[in-house]
C-alpha cells in the first residue's frame, strides 16, 4: 500500500512541477506606450443578423442595481445603466451640449433662462410619448423633502423655486414651466458658463413621469421601477435582471435614432481576478465600462481584441477629514481639532507618498502623477504648470520637523507638537487584486517619515459600504483614498462646494466660497476668465491640501475581433444601435 | 533442576516482557510502519527547521512591500521568488508555517485541555450535571461554527493571532468533549471506579488519577489528528480572507493567490511551496496519529 502511495506522491509533485514550467514565458515587460492605442476599431468580416453582445463587468462585489440615473450611486450601476440611457442631450468633444440629442439647449443669458425643446415622436421603451412632463419628474425628484439620494446640491438651488418646494413650502418648482408640448423653460437665480456642460442645476436625463408620479419619493430607493422594471430611453431596455449577478438588454424597438442591429446584450458580473482568462476565452466580447489599469499585463498579448485607450474624465486622491456634514441643513463646518488640521501634516504627507512607482510597476504607467484637481482632458482649464506633491521624502521630513511633529520618545515614530501620540486611520477600498499590497506600501511610505498609519476598522472596506462610511463623517477615518468622475462640467462646486455632500474633506473657508463663484459667475462666461479663476482655485486647493490628487488615468477598452466597428472617441457619433457582430460567438 | 530453574526463569522473563507498556507499544507500532517512522522524523526535523529559521526572520521588514520586486522569479535574490508585492515566498513560508503551526498546537492544547476536562467531569457524574453539558454541547454544534467565526473576525477591528486562537478555541472543544464523554461514561461505570469510591477517594483524584491513564490512548490519538485538522482549519480560514490579516504571513494567503489565473499558471512560484507544504504536514501528522490509533487497538497493531 505504501508504495502505490509513494509512487502517487512523486508523480503528483512532478505533475505540479511540470505544470508550472511549460508556461509561454513572454518577456514583453515595460510601460504601455499611450500613444499606440487607437480609439477606433474595425474589424472585417460579414456581419451577422442580430446576435447578442456578451459584456463583463469587472467587481467583486454583486452591484447594487439602482437604475435611476437621480439615484444611483456608483460607476457599476452607471455602467450598466449606459445600455439603456435616460440622457437627453448630447456632447461633443470640449463636452457641450450640441444638438444631435433629443433635446436642444438654448441659453437666453440675460434673463437667466434656458430653453430645452426636445424632438418629437421619441418614445420611451414601453410605448409611451416622450413629454415634458418626463424632463420635469426629475426635478421634482431630487427636488422634494422625502429625497434619499445625494444630488440635492447647491446647483440644484440655483433652480428658481427648488428651496420652497424642498422645504415644503410649495407643491411644485416655479422656476420650471412647461411652455408646449415641446419646450421646457427653466429660471436659474444665476448662469454661468457650466449651464453649456449641463451644469447650474440643469439635469441631462428625463424619468417616465407616467410612471414615476405615483411612487412616493421615499419609496423609490426600493421600487420596481428603480430596481426591476426600469422604463428607458436608450438604444437597450432591461428584460431580466438576476440581482446582484447579471442582466439581460434586448433591443429597444420604440429606440429614436433606431433600433438597434443586435438582438440583445447581456451583461455579467465577473470577478477582477478572473477577468482577463475570461476576455482571453473569448467568453465576453468587452468589458462594462473600463478595464482595471492593473490587468493591463494580462491582456495586452491577446490576440482576439483589440485594446482602446482613452484618458478618463476622473483622478484618484487622497482625502483628509476636516469637519462634519450636517445632513439636515446640507452643510459642512470645519472642525479645527480634527487630526488632520495642521495643512503642514497633510502637505507632508502628499510629499511622502511615492505614487510614481506604484504608477510605473502596477498600472504600467496608464495612470500618472496627478498636479491638479482638473483632469487634463480639460484642456481649457487644466493647468500644466502646478507644481504638485511629487515623492520627496527630505521635503517631507522637513515639513513636519519644521510644523513640530517630533520624535520625542524614541520610537521612530512623531509625535504631534502637543506631545500626543500620532496615529492616522486611514479608510482604503478592497476591489482591485492589488489594493492590499497598495495600502500597505502607502503605509510603509508614511512610516519611512515617521508617520504611524494604520487601517480603519484594521482591514479593507468593501467597496458598497466604502463610501457610506466616508460620507457619514465614521470617526473611524482620518484619511481615505479614493477616486471619482468629474462628469462633463469641470466646475469644482458639486464637488468641493459648502453645500454639497461629495465634498468628502468637508473643507469650507470663506475664501474658497469666493473662488467657486468666481468659476461660475457671471463674468466667467468669458473664457479666458473662466481659465483664470480656475487657475486660482487649483493653486488654492494645491497649497491648502485638504485633498491631495494622486493619479489620473487612462481608461483601456478591450473588444473582441468578432465586433465589427466600436469608438470610444466622445467627439464622434458612434452609438449602441450601431453595434454589429461577425461571428455568432466571441472569438476565442 | 535446573531445567526447572531454567523454565521458571524463562517463564518470569515472559511474564515481564508482555502485556508491554502503553509507550513501548507506540514506539514497536513506529518501528514496524516505515511510513509512519518516516513522518515522525520529517515532522520532528521540519518542525525544528521551521521554527529555528523563523526566530531569525524580521516579519515586520520581510512584508514590507517593494513594489519593483513585484513577481521577482527564483533566483539569486530571492530564494523562492517573490510575490505581488515584492516579498520574499521563502520567508513568508517559513513564518507562515510557524504561525500555522502555533496556532494549530494552541488550539489544540486549549480545546483539548476544555474539552477533556468536560468531557471527563460529565461522564463520571452523569445525571443532570450530563444533561446540562450535553445540551450545551448539542447547542454548540447545531450552530455553523464555520460561519460565526468567520463573522467574528471580519467584526473584531484589531486582532492577531491570540484573538485568533480564542476565537477558534471557543468553538472547537466541543467536538473532543463529546468523544471524551462518552468514553468516560463506559469507564465510570467499572468496578475499580466503585471500588475506589467505596474507599472514599476523593472525586478528582478518581477522575484524574484513575480514569484518566486508561483513556490516555484515545487522547492522544484525538489531539493529534485534531492539531492536524486545525492546521488545516487556520490555512482554510486564511485562503478565504478570513484568517489572519493581510500584513501576517500564512500559507493560506499565499494559496490565495493562485485564485488569480495569471498566477496559477506563470507565477507558480507563489503558491506552490505553500501548497506543498501544507500537504506534507498534513500527511505527516495523519500518518503519525493513525500509526498511535492502531497501537490503542491490538487487533490492529502491525507489531
Amino acid at each position: 500500500m505504501s508504495k502505490k502511495l509513494w509512487t502517487m506522491l512523486v508523480l503528483l509533485i512532478a505533475l505540479m512541477l511540470v505544470l508550472g514550467a511549460c508556461t509561454d514565458n513572454d518577456d514583453s515587460s515595460g510601460p504601455a506606450d499611450l500613444t499606440k492605442f487607437p480609439l477606433v476599431v474595425d474589424n472585417e468580416g460579414e456581419a451577422i443578423e442580430g446576435g447578442t453582445l456578451k459584456v463583463a463587468l469587472g467587481t467583486d462585489t454583486p452591484f447594487q442595481g439602482i437604475f435611476s440615473w437621480v439615484l444611483y450611486e456608483d460607476s457599476y450601476d452607471a455602467d450598466i445603466m449606459g445600455y439603456a440611457s435616460n440622457v437627453i442631450f448630447e456632447t461633443d468633444g470640449e463636452f457641450l451640449v450640441n444638438d444631435k440629442g433629443i433635446a436642444s439647449l438654448e441659453v437666453d443669458q440675460a434673463n437667466n433662462k434656458a430653453i430645452v425643446k426636445i424632438r418629437e415622436g421619441i418614445k420611451w421603451s414601453d410605448g409611451q410619448a416622450l413629454k415634458i412632463e418626463d424632463l420635469i419628474q426629475p426635478y421634482l425628484i431630487i427636488g422634494h423633502p422625502d429625497y434619499e439620494g445625494v444630488r440635492y446640491d447647491g446647483d440644484f438651488q440655483n433652480i428658481i423655486g427648488a428651496a420652497d418646494y424642498h422645504n415644503g413650502k410649495a407643491d411644485t418648482i416655479s422656476g420650471l414651466k412647461k411652455v408646449d408640448a415641446t419646450t421646457l423653460e427653466i429660471s436659474f437665480t444665476k448662469l454661468s458658463p457650466a449651464i453649456f456642460s449641463i451644469g447650474d442645476g440643469l439635469w441631462g436625463y428625463a424619468e417616465p413621469s407616467h410612471i414615476m408620479k405615483d411612487i412616493p419619493v421615499g419609496k423609490l430607493l426600493e421600487s420596481d421601477a428603480v430596481r426591476k422594471t426600469p422604463v428607458t430611453l436608450g438604444a437597450f431596455k432591461f428584460d431580466k435582471i438576476v440581482p446582484g449577478e447579471s442582466i439581460q438588454f434586448v433591443r429597444n424597438e420604440h429606440y429614436w435614432k433606431g433600433a438597434a442591429k443586435l438582438d440583445g446584450v447581456i451583461l455579467k458580473v465577473v470577478p477582477t481576478s478572473s477577468i482577463a482568462k475570461a476576455i482571453e476565452t473569448g467568453k465576453y466580447d468587452m468589458t462594462a465600462g473600463s478595464l482595471p489599469a492593473t490587468t493591463y499585463p494580462e491582456v495586452r498579448d491577446f490576440e482576439n481584441i483589440t485594446i482602446l485607450a482613452q484618458p478618463e474624465l476622473s483622478y484618484s486622491y487622497l482625502g483628509f477629514k476636516l469637519g462634519k456634514y450636517d445632513t439636515a441643513t446640507g452643510i459642512s463646518t470645519m472642525d479645527p481639532q480634527a487630526k488632520m488640521a495642521d495643512v503642514k501634516l497633510r502637505q507632508a504627507m502628499g510629499y511622502a507618498l511615492d505614487i510614481e512607482q506604484v504608477n510605473e510597476v502596477y498600472y504600467y504607467d496608464l495612470r500618472s502623477r496627478a498636479n491638479s484637481l482638473i483632469p487634463p482632458v480639460f484642456e481649457s482649464y487644466y493647468d500644466e504648470t502646478l507644481e504638485g506633491y511629487t515623492y520627496n521624502v527630505d521635503k517631507a521630513n522637513e515639513i513636519l520637523d519644521e510644523a513640530g511633529y517630533v520624535d520625542t520618545d524614541g520610537d521612530d515614530l512623531r509625535e504631534t507638537p502637543e506631545g500626543d501620540k500620532l496615529e492616522i486611520k486611514m479608510a482604503s477600498m478592497a476591489g482591485d487584486p492589488i489594493a492590499e499590497e497598495m495600502a500597505t506600501f502607502y503605509m510603509q511610505n508614511w512610516a519611512d517619515v515617521g508617520l504611524n498609519v494604520v487601517l480603519s476598522t484594521g482591514r479593507l472596506i468593501e467597496f458598497n459600504s466604502y463610501y457610506d462610511k466616508v460620507q457619514s463623517d465614521d470617526p473611524e477615518i482620518d484619511i481615505f483614498m479614493a477616486a471619482w468622475g468629474t462628469g462633463t462640467n469641470p466646475s469644482p462646486a458639486g464637488l468641493y462646494g459648502k453645500e454639497s455632500a461629495f465634498n468628502f474633506s468637508r473643507y469650507t473657508t470663506p475664501k474658497l466660497d469666493e473662488l467657486i463663484a468666481a468659476i461660475d459667475s457671471k463674468e466667467a462666461f468669458d473664457i479666458d476668465y473662466r481659465a483664470n479663476a480656475f487657475h486660482e482655485w487649483q493653486l488654492y486647493m494645491e497649497k491648502n491640501a485638504p485633498v491631495i490628487p494622486t493619479q489620473f488615468r487612462t481608461a483601456i477598452y478591450t473588444i473582441n475581433d468578432r465586433v465589427k466597428h466600436y469608438d470610444v472617441n466622445l467627439e464622434t457619433d458612434f452609438d449602441l444601435n450601431q453595434i454589429e457582430l461577425t461571428a455568432e460567438e466571441p472569438i476565442k | 533442576m535446573s531445567e526447572q530453574l531454567v523454565n521458571a526463569k524463562s517463564q518470569n522473563e515472559y511474564a515481564m516482557s508482555s502485556p508491554p507498556s502503553g509507550f513501548q507499544v507506540i514506539i514497536r507500532e513506529f518501528k514496524k510502519d516505515k511510513l509512519a517512522m518516516f513522518s515522525l522524523v520529517g515532522l520532528f526535523v521540519t518542525l525544528l527547521a521551521i521554527f529555528i529559521v523563523a526566530m531569525f526572520i524580521d516579519q515586520d521588514q520581510l512584508m514590507k512591500v517593494s513594489p519593483r520586486d513585484k513577481f521577482a522569479e527564483p533566483g539569486e535574490k530571492f530564494f523562492l521568488g517573490a510575490d505581488q508585492g515584492g516579498r520574499s515566498i521563502s520567508g513568508q513560508v517559513i513564518l507562515g508555517a510557524r504561525n500555522s503551526i502555533t496556532i494549530a498546537f494552541f488550539v489544540t492544547l486549549i480545546t483539548g485541555f476544555i474539552g477533556i476536562a468536560v468531557g471527563l467531569i460529565t461522564g463520571y457524574f452523569g445525571g443532570w450535571i450530563d444533561n446540562i453539558f450535553m445540551r450545551i454541547i448539542d447547542f454548540f454544534i447545531t450552530i455553523p461554527s464555520l460561519m460565526i467565526i468567520i463573522v467574528l473576525v471580519t467584526m473584531i477591528p484589531k486582532y492577531t493571532v491570540t484573538e485568533f486562537i480564542f476565537i477558534m478555541s471557543t468553538f472547537l472543544w466541543v467536538g473532543t468533549a463529546r468523544l471524551v464523554r462518552s468514553k468516560s461514561l463506559t469507564e465510570s461505570r467499572r468496578d475499580y471506579v466503585n471500588a475506589s469510591k467505596t474507599m472514599g477517594t476523593r472525586d478528582a483524584t478518581i477522575i484524574f488519577k484513575e480514569i484518566m491513564p486508561n483513556l490516555s490512548s484515545i487522547l492522544i490519538v484525538e489531539m493529534t489528528l485534531n492539531f492536524a485538522g486545525n492546521v488545516g482549519l487556520e490555512t482554510g480560514l486564511s485562503y478565504l480572507g478570513f484568517g489572519l490579516p493581510p500584513s501576517v504571513p500564512s500559507l493560506g494567503t499565499l494559496v490565495s493567490y493562485a485564485n488569480n489565473p495569471l498566477i496559477l499558471e506563470e507565477k507558480w512560484w507563489v503558491w506552490l511551496p505553500a501548497s506543498l507544504l501544507i500537504l506534507l504536514l498534513m500527511l505527516a501528522i495523519n500518518y503519525v496519529g493513525q500509526a498511535i490509533r492502531r497501537s490503542a487497538d491490538a487487533k490492529q497493531r502491525l507489531g
